[in-house]
Parts: structure tokens; sequence; C-alpha cells
């Protein structure tokens, strides 16, 4: 009811002011190639204070406004399946040289959450004078698709075989199983070398800590016998320091 | 401010986990896009472009909604919900013969669409008027145009004036301004010019119909008369027909008694007079007149007399040489009411009669039968009739090929009929939905109310009652065994079980509850949520409550008996769910009320825009009242739901410290605004006592725009829209979310903490502020504007909860989840070990609707008045209807399925694993045998 009592009284507070025609246009670009495609309901708001100005989408995909007056609008083109950059659109009013008055219209990327004289790019300029009766023509791109739907994580073998712990497992297993057959093939005079290399090994080597621990002989032990390996080992040491 | 974006959005990556399964997408959910019911003149099948071989049936609804609807299956194709000023209710809709643009006109704006794809073409705005009738010009100089086609429209305003626009821009061609005084009626255009109907009221109350023709390409008025009609006109109800664009436009008008009709062929002065059929004592209640709109089409139409328990029909033919019109036959009167159409081919006109048996299909020139079809399946339940509809009919060599047609029955279905068989239905009396309710199905309030009956006796007899129930249980079990391969069978396939009976079924996983709706054609509909919103029954209310209009209803359901109140209805009228039908109070075994000894209820209500609360509902006297400060209006009111688990008291910290909620069954949340300042107010109230235990105010508010709250737990939110007036920092919309604690310190209860009882008239023997619970609030901007928000609800509340808000703008319903929106978002800091181990993310200003949120996905849901929640029996579930002009119903899991195997669980894939392990152990079992003999059997 307010609304209705608040509408008549607007022509009478801006006697002046000049009908703009605001045109907000959607490109093809690489996320929108096609904007025919865009649903019908596809419709811009200019929002100001009160109840936004709304125009749908038109044929030449196009939104018009007509009738914009003097301020600061926030444009915003709401789409089911994508997301459009918003635009602040001011429109003011300025003086021609000539004693007259021009409206000006200019418009900018605008960002949701930031103060509002935090504008991005230019997206639109033009001034309309009292007789031109012309309009202003602003770009308004959509910068994302909405993917409304989530993929069920199926299964698959591949990324089942991208799972680094698998590909771990897999590795040894093929270590294990591979590794004598390997060994059995060799020539026999790396095979001594290999053989040698193990040896000295201190991973399978007979000089390996934990093997001597886990070999160890507690019977001879405690009969007084050195072990016979320890031992040799412990010469061959000495003779090469020797 | 690029940087602002990238975090934002990253932070909707982060919580984007949640979303609906793309092959869950329409199983689990249900959409009905509905118009409204179709209004008569502005209904019609009209091919999209020219040379198009299939077309699209076009209407405009007493919605104002704007709709192709693709007679095949009843899809809609495309829709516009036209803007209107809230006291329309009227619109016009016109297609002009192969054109691919319709014209709507609903206020005073006048708006082309496109036909195959609805977008808009041209609009013209004519304030401070309302436009009256629009026709499309089809004739220019005497034949058809090939470019857009012209329209002339009547406005009536300050002065009644005509104007024709131009059918490629809607530019204003010539106004014709009517200047003296009589009240616009119609225009109607014919191949030699315009002709514009006003009706003249005499000084003796009868009124003139006055006649002006103005030529077609000036718009200047070339001849005037006036038809001597005062002696049977009394209103404009009395004149039945005027002009559409036939070769020979026709004025018809009636008296108020419906005793006789006469008949002026527009341009010329004769009048012919035709009485009404008299048989027996029935007085003819209406009369319709059905002419073709087709210019080149025979000048015959029909005349439909309708009385209280039959219905008659009379063709005549207009003799154009002669200007003469004669009665070519009758059509013979039926039992009930019927509907008749119009259809043209080529130049022939074919008139289809439909009842609520059959469909009959009589050419214009003679009153032999055509084609017959009575209805095969039983269309019209409980004396529904047909209201009016449209057809289109295929005629060789002299007989009725096929026949369809698009009808509107009495019980608000729009029904396609072809050729007898039932093609589609669309309910669209659902589209004017008042209120809606959840009811649960009869047999699990049985079950639980045999459970009550064991819990409340003693060891032995509840053993004996456990037993006897068993044994009865077992009665189902042969059908159980019977039911057991097939579902078996449809579970390995993927496939839910049909259900195809009508009965509803009972699941064991509680999807299947019923939404009982209330509609502003008096109609009470049931739907069953589990099965695709299928409707189970939809009575009409006046006939259960004579002489009764329901304005304002109000349900409640419970014990398998739903309640309607209405104020002004002396007793409620008490509906069974599963059937429809009205049960009498001596039948309904139970008492409603819950109260205890010694326990009282406080009801509260808005009276005067003060908040007063009472102590019993028809004290005078309230107990407590609120009247916001400063001269503030309120604006809405929400109540804590009856029903609202709460699973924990507590929120336990990373630290494993607990927060204790502050919960109180009795919170209300009152918004109101203060006009001159812009500023909006939240009020949090304890209904029992009164209290008031926080208020928030936030300036710089668009107070002309909607306030929705929400309030659930032990926390409430709220969403408005920024005001551009002033100075700000920002623009666009915000929502607020709150959260209440006993106390600000962990492991503390406050003031509480040593109370044994609770008092919410005395809250706690603290005095001041600490007596308040402890309150924390963050707000962020929305990129859309809000219009409702509800709270998800479960069965034990140990789900999370999801914060559901209607957008208005792109029509679909967000499910915000709850971790998102949490008030203990730490600000301008990246959270800590611990906060981290609760959920907690770095707040952000801007909450950006991941699309993954998105209930309604790729439906577009007009028109959401309103969201309301139930429990399913599983946890994790909770259901959700929507409902204003179109009707949605889903699912919503907030953490996710838990409780259930999703359509994700390969059965098969299971069944071949476990079959494969059985192969390799037959295979392996062999060796390990050799290999344990060979072990034993070995020196070691």
């Amino acid at each position: 009811m307010r609304l209705s009592t608040a509408t008549p009284l607007l022509p009478l507070l801006t006697p002046l002011t000049i009908a703009v025609r605001l045109t907000l246009t959607i490109p093809s670009t690489p996320i929108l190639q096609n904007p025919s495609l865009l649903p019908p309901t596809t419709h811009a708001t200019l929002q100001s204070s009160g109840a936004p100005l709304s125009a749908p989408l038109s044929r030449s995909n196009t939104f018009v406004f007509d009738n914009v007056t003097q301020g600061s609008w926030l444009a915003v083109v709401h789409s089911h399946d994508f997301a459009f950059e918003m635009l602040r659109v001011d429109v003011t009013a300025e003086g021609d040289g000539k004693g007259g008055e021009v409206e000006k219209v200019e418009a900018w990327q605008s960002f949701l959450g930031n103060e509002w004289d935090n504008r991005g790019e230019v997206r639109g300029m033009g001034v309309v004078g009292m007789g031109s009766g012309g309009g202003v023509v602003v770009e308004v791109r959509a910068v994302g698709v909405k993917e409304f739907y989530q993929a069920r994580g199926g299964f698959s073998p591949l990324s089942f075989l991208k799972n680094p712990m698998i590909l771990m497992a897999l590795f040894s297993l093929v270590l294990i199983v591979g590794m004598p057959y390997l060994i059995e093939n060799m020539d026999p005079e790396t095979k001594a070398e290999f053989e040698e290399i193990q040896k000295k090994s201190p991973l399978t080597g007979a000089g390996n800590p934990a093997s001597q621990l886990q070999n160890f002989d507690f019977a001879s032990w405690m009969a007084g016998k050195t072990a016979p390996g320890v031992e040799g080992q412990g010469q061959v040491g000495q003779a090469k320091k020797r | 401010m690029h940087l602002h974006a990238i975090i934002s959005s990253a932070a909707c990556c982060i919580a984007g986990a949640l979303a609906i399964f793309a092959d869950e997408a329409y199983h689990i959910d249900y959409h009905r896009a509905l118009v409204g019911f179709p209004t008569q003149d502005a209904t019609f099948f009209h091919q999209p472009y020219a040379g198009s071989k299939a077309s699209l049936v076009y209407t405009l609804s007493n919605k104002l909604i704007l709709a192709a609807v693709n007679p095949k299956d009843g899809a809609t194709v495309w829709r516009q919900a036209l803007s209107h000023p809230p006291n329309i209710t009227e619109g016009f809709l016109r297609a002009g013969e192969e054109q691919d643009t319709v014209v709507s006109a609903v206020g005073g704006e006048v708006t082309a669409w496109s036909t195959s794809d609805g977008r808009f073409v041209w609009k013209t705005k004519f304030p401070d008027t309302i436009v009256k009738d629009v026709e499309i010009l089809e004739l220019e100089g005497g034949r058809t145009s090939r470019e857009a086609k012209d329209a002339i429209i009547l406005l009536s305003g300050g002065e009644h004036v005509i104007k024709r626009l131009d059918g490629k821009t809607g530019a204003v061609k010539w106004t014709y301004e009517d200047i003296s005084g009589d009240s616009p009626f119609q225009v109607s255009t014919s191949a030699t010019g315009i002709h514009y109907i006003s009706l003249h009221s005499t000084m003796l109350g009868g009124v003139k119909i006055k006649v002006t023709s103005l030529d077609l390409v000036t718009g200047q008025k070339l001849d005037q008369y006036t038809l001597s009609s005062d002696n049977e006109v009394i209103s404009p109800e009395c004149v039945l027909f005027a002009g559409a664009n036939s070769a020979s436009p026709l004025l018809a008008w009636t008296d108020k008694a419906h005793t006789v009709l006469k008949v002026n062929i527009i341009g010329t002065k004769s009048v012919s007079t035709f009485n009404a059929p008299r048989k027996g004592a029935e007085e003819v209640q209406k009369i319709v007149l059905h002419a073709p709109r087709r210019i080149n089409s025979v000048s015959h139409f029909l005349v439909h007399y309708q009385t209280a328990s039959t219905h008659s029909a009379e063709v005549y033919h207009v003799d154009l040489k002669k200007s003469v019109i004669s009665k070519a036959y009758s059509l013979p009167e039926l039992t009930g009411n019927g509907a008749f159409t119009t259809s043209t081919t080529d130049a022939n006109v074919y008139f289809t009669r439909i009842t609520a048996e059959e469909m009959i299909v009589v050419s214009s020139a003679s009153h032999g039968i055509l084609g017959r079809w009575p209805f095969k399946t039983s269309i019209s339940k409980d004396q529904t009739f047909p209201v009016h509809g449209v057809s289109e009919v295929v005629v060789r060599s002299d007989s009725a090929q096929a026949v369809r047609s698009a009808v509107l029955f009495s019980d608000g279905q729009w029904v396609l009929v072809r050729n007898g068989e039932l093609v589609w239905t669309r309910p669209e009396l659902l589209a004017g939905a008042l209120t809606a309710v959840w009811a649960d199905l009869p047999e699990q309030e049985a079950l639980a109310q045999e459970l009550a009956i064991e819990g409340h006796e003693n060891i032995l007899s509840a053993y004996v009652h456990r037993v006897k129930r068993h044994i009865r249980d077992l009665e189902h079990l042969p059908a159980w065994l019977e039911n057991l391969p097939i579902r078996i069978l449809a579970n390995f396939g993927g496939k839910t079980p049909s259900t195809s009976t009508t009965e509803i079924q009972q699941d064991s996983f509680g999807f299947h509850k019923l939404v009982i709706i209330a509609t502003e054609a008096n109609r009470l509909v049931a739907l069953d949520a589990g099965s695709a919103g299928r409707l189970i029954w939809n009575i009409d209310l006046p006939k259960l409550a004579p002489g009764f209009t329901f304005e304002n209803p109000t349900l409640s359901a419970s014990h398998g008996y739903v309640e309607v109140r209405d104020s002004g209805l002396e007793s409620p009228l008490l509906i069974n769910t599963t059937t429809g039908g009205l049960v009498s109070l001596q039948d309904t075994t139970t008492t409603q009320n819950n109260l205890q000894e010694g326990q009282m209820l406080v009801s509260f209500d808005l009276i005067d825009g003060e908040l007063k609360g009472f102590l019993d509902k028809k004290a005078s006297s309230p107990i407590w009242s609120f009247l916001p400060p400063n001269g503030e209006r309120i604006v809405g009111i929400t109540a804590r739901p009856i029903e609202d688990r709460v699973a924990s008291i507590g929120k336990v910290l990373g630290d494993r410290r607990v927060l204790y909620k502050y919960l109180n069954p009795n919170l209300v949340l009152v918004t109101t605004v203060l006009d001159a300042t812009r500023i909006a107010s939240v009020y949090l109230l304890d209904s029992a006592s009164g209290n008031l235990l926080h208020a928030a105010t936030h300036s710089n508010v668009d107070i002309t725009r909607q306030i929705p709250s929400a309030l659930s737990e032990n926390w409430f939110s709220y969403s408005f829209t920024l005001d551009s007036t002033t100075e700000l920092s920002s623009r666009g919309y915000q929502l607020v979310v709150t959260e209440l604690y006993e106390s600000a310190v962990p492991n503390d209860r406050g003031p509480l903490g040593a109370a044994a009882n609770y008092s919410s008239v005395q809250p706690s023997s603290a005095l001041g502020d600490a007596a308040k619970p402890f309150v924390i609030s963050q707000t962020y901007h929305t990129a859309e504007e809000i219009s409702h928000m509800t709270v998800t609800q479960t069965r034990q509340g140990i789900t999370s909860r999801e914060l559901l808000v209607a957008l208005p703008e792109t029509n679909s319903i967000v499910g915000i989840p709850r971790y998102v929106i949490d008030p203990r978002r730490p600000i301008g800091r990246d959270p800590t070990a611990l906060e981290v181990g609760e959920g907690l993310t770095k707040y952000t200003p801007v909450l950006q609707f991941d699309p993954k949120w998105y209930l309604t996905h790729k439906m577009e849901v007009f028109g959401v008045k309103k969201i309301i929640t139930s429990p399913a029996l599983l946890e994790s579930t909770s259901l959700v209807f929507a409902y204003g002009l179109d009707v949605f119903g889903t699912r919503v899991t907030p953490s996710f399925a838990f409780d259930v195997l999703g359509k994700g669980f390969n059965k098969l894939q299971m069944l071949a694993t476990v079959a494969a392990l059985g192969v390799s152990v037959l295979f392996v079992a062999p060796l390990v045998r050799r290999k344990q003999i060979n072990s034993l059997w070995q020196i070691p």
C-alpha cells in the first residue's frame, strides 16, 4: 500500500529526469557460448531501494530497462543455470556544456561483500541527452556454470591402482616374487659379485646386528665358544685394516 | 577484491561436499510445475511458429502465470510469471494466426512473448491505467498480412482510450479517446474496421450498449450507434459475448433471469431475439456463447444453456448477406454439467461437447454426430464436472477421426482427454495452496499407540499383549512372503518397488508420509510424499460444512485425523487422513489434552500491533504483552517448532570442554521495522513469561522487502535487504545467524547450573543480564534475496541441521549446511588446530550459495511461499515439502545418508566379490591342504 502511494510521488520529486534506457547484453563467452539457450526465466534486476526493477530476457539476449532514474544501482542477472557477474550502474546528472543537462551512465564490475566503492573493470559508459532519447548498452558476462550434481565415487580399477598404498604393495610383491628369478637368470660372474655385495651390505650380511641377535647361538655362547661367522668377519676386517 | 572472490569460492569448495547425486535427482524429489486455473478466454491451442505441425496449449491462469503446455505429456514448455499490481487478477492473452508471438496484457502492461521459447519480445507500459481488452488485428484492408500483426488495446484509466500497437515493437500507432464517460466493455475487430463497445448507463438503471466504429489506419471515428438493450442489461455480466475475430462479429446479451437471448451483428442495427429453452420448472442459470475465432471460418455459433441439473445447446447460423440469424438445430438435453468447445479446420466449425461421461463431436452445419467417445477411465469422481476447455478436432470424410481436449474439471484438475482416453492430469488446484501440514500414516501411529500401552502396563500383561500383537501380525506373513522375490529382484535391479497400488504403502524408512493441503478453492488434498507426490484424495470442504467458505484455514494432524479450523467455524472438521472422509467427534477415541495436572497452556496472538500472551484462550486479559519500542511495527513472528528434537544439550569444543546450549521450548522471534528511519529489529521472547531475552537492531534496511526468519534448537537466523538511500559500505542482502548459550564460559551452566528446576517466569535467581542467554552472532552477505527460510528436522535431532532458504529470483530452494553458518567461525585469523577439529573454518563475509546445495537442482520451482519439514523414520533423513504456486518435495540428508545404503552401493558387485572369494577358496583349499600334509611329513 505504501508502494502505490510512493510511485506517483516519484515523478514529482524528480521532474527533470530524462528517461534513460539501460540495455544489458550477454555476449558469447567461452563459458556461455550460446546465450540463446538460456531459459526464458532468466531476468535481470536493478536494485537500489524498494522493489527492484526487473527485465526479462529478450529474443536478442538483452535485458532492457526503460526509465532508469538517477542513482546508484546494483545490476544482477538471475539465471537458473549460470552465474553472472554483478554490476554497479551509476546514473548521474551532468551539464552538457550548453546549459542543459544530460544523464551520464557508468557501469562497472562489482563484487559481493565488498565495499560499494570497490569497483572493477568498466563494462559500459554513455551519455544520454535530453533530445537523443537513446540508451546505454552494457555488457554483462557469465562467470560460471552452476554444477548441481555430485558425481558418485564409483569403483573403477584404474583409480584403485592409482592409490599409492596399492602401488607400494604391488611393487614389493613384484620384488618378492621376481627377485629369485632375476638372480637365477644372471650370468655367474655378476651373480657372484652380487652375492659379494649382499654379504657386505649391512642389511643382509652377517654383520647386521639384528640378524646377529636373531641367529645368536645362546647354547654355544654359554659353552664358551665364539661364533665362527663373527670371528671370521673380524679377521677379514683386521686383514683389511692391515 | 579478486582475492576476496577467490577466498569465498575456496570456502565453497570445502563446504560443497553435500550435494544431490545425479542418479538420485528426480527419484528422491518431485516437482509439479503448476500454473493455476486456466481461464476460459485466455486458453487456446496455437502453433508456436507458422507451419509447425504440433501445437501447444497457451494459457494465462487465474494466478497470472503465462504458460505453454505440451499437449502430449502435459509438461510446461515455458512459464512466465507476469508482474502485476497486487489488486489486479484479470489478464488477457491473444495470439494472431500464424504468429510467433503471443500478446499478454495485465494491469497497464502489454507484453509480447515469443511462442516457442517464452522469451520477451516487446513491452509497452501505460502507467495508471488498466487494460480492458486486447485484440489482434488479423485483417489489414481485407487481407491477412504476412508481417507481425498489430494489436488493438482498450485502456481504462482517467479516460478510456483505444490504441493500436505495432506488432513488431509495441509502439503506439494511433490513439482514440472516448470522452463520453461510458464504461468501456470490449473492442472487436472485423474485416471492415474496429468496433468499440461501451456500456452507457441510463437514468432508469438499464444499460445501453453503444458501438463505435473506428478506422483501421487512422483511428478516427466513423460511425456510432446505440442498441436499446436497457430493458434487459442491468450490469456488464448480462452481456454474454462481443466480437471475436470472426467475419461477422457478434454482440449477444441476455436479461438477468436468463430467459431471452438477443444477438446483434456488429455493424448492423438489427437485433434478433431468441427465447431460452424452458423445459419443466428449472431456470437457466448460465448462458455461454461459443463462436469460432478464426477469420475465415463460417459464421456459426453455439449457445450453451446450463440449468441446475441439465445442460443443452442450440446452434445458430448467420447469413451475412441478409444479416439474418437463424437457429439451425438443437443439441439434446443431458443431465449434469457440461462444457462446449469450438474448433475449426479450414472454414468448417466443429463443436465438442464434453460431459462427465463422454465427449461428442458435431459439425456446426448439421446435427449429426461425427464422433462419440465415452471416457475409458472414469475421469470425474464423485460429481465433478467439466468447467471449460479447448479442443482440437481432426475430421476426415465427415467423421471425426480424433479429438483432444484440455478440460478444466470442477475438482481443480486440468485434464487432457484424447478420444476418451486420459492423457495427462495437472492438479492445478494445488497452485492455490493456502496451508499444508504433515500427517503420519495411521499404521505408524497405531503401532506407536500399542507400544505406549505396553510401556505403561506391568511386565506380564505387557508381554501377553506383545505376543498377541505378534500373532496378529502373522496374518501379513503370506503376503509378505509372496512379495519377497519381487522385492529382492527389484532391489538388485536398482529399482525401488513400484507403488502402482492405490493404497498407501507403509515403508520401513518412513518416507511415505502424507501432506494435507488446504487450497484457495476450498478443497482439501492429500499427497503421498513417498511416491512422488501422488494425489491420494481430494475433497470439497464446503460439502462437509455447508455454506461456509474457508478463508484462512489452519490444519493440524494427529492420530490419523486432520483438524480443519477457521475463525468463524464453530467446531473443527475432523477428516480421516487415509480416506478423506469426515469423522464425527464421537468417533475419535483419543482426547487431545496432553496437559498434566497443574500445567497451563499459554497462547499468544498479535492484537492491534501488540503481541499478547493469554493463559486461557477465552480469557480477556493478557498475562503478558510485548509492544516494540519507538513505534516499531511487527512484521513477523516465528516460534520454535513444537517438535524440535535436540540430541545434545551442549556443544563439544575441540578441547573436549562443553558449551551448554540455551534450550528453551518457548522461544519466539519477533521481527519489527521502523518505517521512518529504515531500521529493522529482532526481539527474542520467552512466550511463557513474555520476558525479552535478546534484541538486535540493524540500520539501513530496505523495509519494503520481506524479513524472513527461522528458529530452531538454540539458534535463529533472519535475512534482510540493504537499502541504498544512504551512503553505505556495501550493498545486497544479508543473512544473520545467532546462537544462544547458557554461558560464555565452557563447562559452565551459568546461573542455571545449580538450579534443580527451571521456570520460564523466573528463569533464575540471578537478575539482569545474568539471567539472559549468552549470544553470539555472525552476518553474511548473500548473493540473492531470501523470501522464506526454515530448518530441517530429524527423528532424534542427532543429524546436523540444514537451513532451507527459498530464493525467488532463481526459483530455487537451497539447503545451507549448519556448519557453514556457524557463528563461532574465527574472524580475521585462521582457525586453530582445536577449531579445525570442531569443523570451523575462517569467517568470510560472503556466503556464496554453492550450486551443490540447491535442492531443486535443474528444476525451477515458482512462487515458493512456505517450506515444511518433517522427520523420517531414518535418523539421517528429513522430508521437505514446499508449496505456494508450484509443489515440490524432496528428502535431505544433512549429515549424509549414514544409516541407509545409497544407490552407489552396487549389490551385484558385492555378490560377485563374494562369489569370486568362494571360488578362490575352492581352488586354494587343496593347495593348502597338501602343504600342511607335506609339512607334517617332512622332517624338520
